[in-house]
């Protein structure tokens, strides 16, 4: 690893940085690339980082979803990884934006369109009376043509306004069906991915206790009987020693005689803060 | 009335707020649906959930419905398999040897 810290460049697995009043926090997000100071160029790091990337006395931990992310750094896989796989490729194939509806109108009420057509009716009649006796006909006929588009305007309109509802609804529809197979597909996914981590945890337990009772300077008769209670330093230590980590760990803990020791114990390269 | 039904988490937190703040214009609240009453007021807080959340809230009209608005045929056909006598007795079956509809007929009609 390369780091550089207040004009100095250091270079090495192992870099302690105790007199140096860096932040740890800062190097830690430097690592996971979430800030460019202070520079780093380090390997990238695994899933195991966001949880024991930084060791620190006030860290908490959730035990178990490291060791699983621990195992999965060492290549354990699970009978449910296809599943899982087929399930998040489901599950991004889904569309989740929300449709756009075409444009709402104002309904048309049959009132309105019988009174139009009753209108058309009446003017047609007056027509055919005019023509019985043989009067001038041209301004009825005027007014018939008027009153015969402005109906087949309504009509149209009203047609238009219950397609356009139908089709709001189609699509609301459509949209409501496609969220609800999302939900179910999530479910699967948590349910799934709880189980791999069972798998998971089930196979590297035994040597999680192991690791967790040769994590120095942890007095044994403190330890509690669930392995997976154990106080959230000791447990990164020992996740952390199980692990395959490239990228450096930042350690902020007086458990080892010196960085290098903490180092070599760990399996992975050390920045002490 | 108006039925309002929320389709996600937030969607259903604020129409139970919703709900609490204007107990007057909800008819009947359930999980993540409420009846609210057929007013202009109901309306309106039916429209701000839509407007908060689009088509995550969906929002449905509902007429009074009482089992004399259905034909003759439909109710005695009901009346008629809820009394029978062999509880398994599929209603296909059921409908085969007497003067009752059978399902496809009763789904190919409108009400």
């Amino acid at each position: 690893m390369k780091l550089h810290v207040r004009g100095t460049t250091y270079e090495g697995r192992v870099v302690d940085l105790r007199c140096q009043g860096v932040r740890a926090e800062a190097i830690a997000k430097a690592v996971r690339g979430e800030c460019v100071h202070p520079a780093v160029d380090a390997q990238p790091p695994g899933s195991v980082y966001d949880y024991c990337g930084h060791v620190h006395p006030e860290m908490g931990l959730r035990t178990k979803t490291a060791l699983a992310a621990a195992a999965r750094s060492r290549g354990h896989e699970t009978t449910h990884d296809d599943a899982i796989a087929e399930l998040r490729a489901e599950l991004s194939d889904l569309d989740r934006a929300e449709p756009t509806l075409p444009r709402a109108r104002d309904p048309i009420d049959d009132a309105t369109v019988a009174e139009r057509r009753e209108s058309a009716a009446e003017v047609r009649g007056r027509l055919a009376a005019r023509e019985a006796l043989g009067a001038e006909t041209a301004p009825i006929e005027e007014r018939m043509r008027e009153t015969a588009r402005t109906l087949a305007e309504c009509e149209t309109e009203r047609a238009a306004a219950v397609e356009s509802r139908r089709q709001r609804r189609d699509r609301a529809r459509e949209y409501r069906d496609r969220q609800a197979q999302r939900r179910r597909l999530a479910d699967r996914l948590a349910n799934r991915q709880r189980d791999a981590r069972r798998e998971l945890l089930d196979r590297i337990e035994a040597q999680f206790v192991t690791a967790l009772r040769e994590v120095p300077g942890v007095p044994t008769d403190n330890q509690p009987d669930d392995p997976f209670e154990a106080a959230p330093v000791p447990a990164a230590l020992a996740t952390l020693r199980l692990a395959r980590t490239n990228a450096p760990v930042i350690l902020e803990a007086d458990r080892f005689s010196s960085p290098v020791a903490a180092a070599n114990w760990l399996g992975a390269p050390v920045v002490r803060c | 009335m108006l039925l309002v039904v929320t389709h996600t988490r937030e969607a259903r937190r604020d129409l139970r707020n919703v709900c609490r703040a204007h107990e007057a214009c909800v008819v009947r609240q359930f999980g993540r649906a409420a009846l609210l009453s057929a007013t202009e007021f109901g309306a309106f807080q039916a429209l701000r959930l839509r407007e908060k959340h689009g088509l995550d809230v969906q929002l449905e009209r509902v007429r009074t419905f009482e089992p004399e608005d259905v034909p003759a045929h439909v109710r005695e056909a009901a009346q008629a398999y809820e009394n029978r006598e062999s509880r398994s007795t599929p209603y296909r079956q059921f409908a085969a040897g007497r003067d009752l509809p059978a399902t496809d007929q009763l789904r190919g009609e409108e009400l």
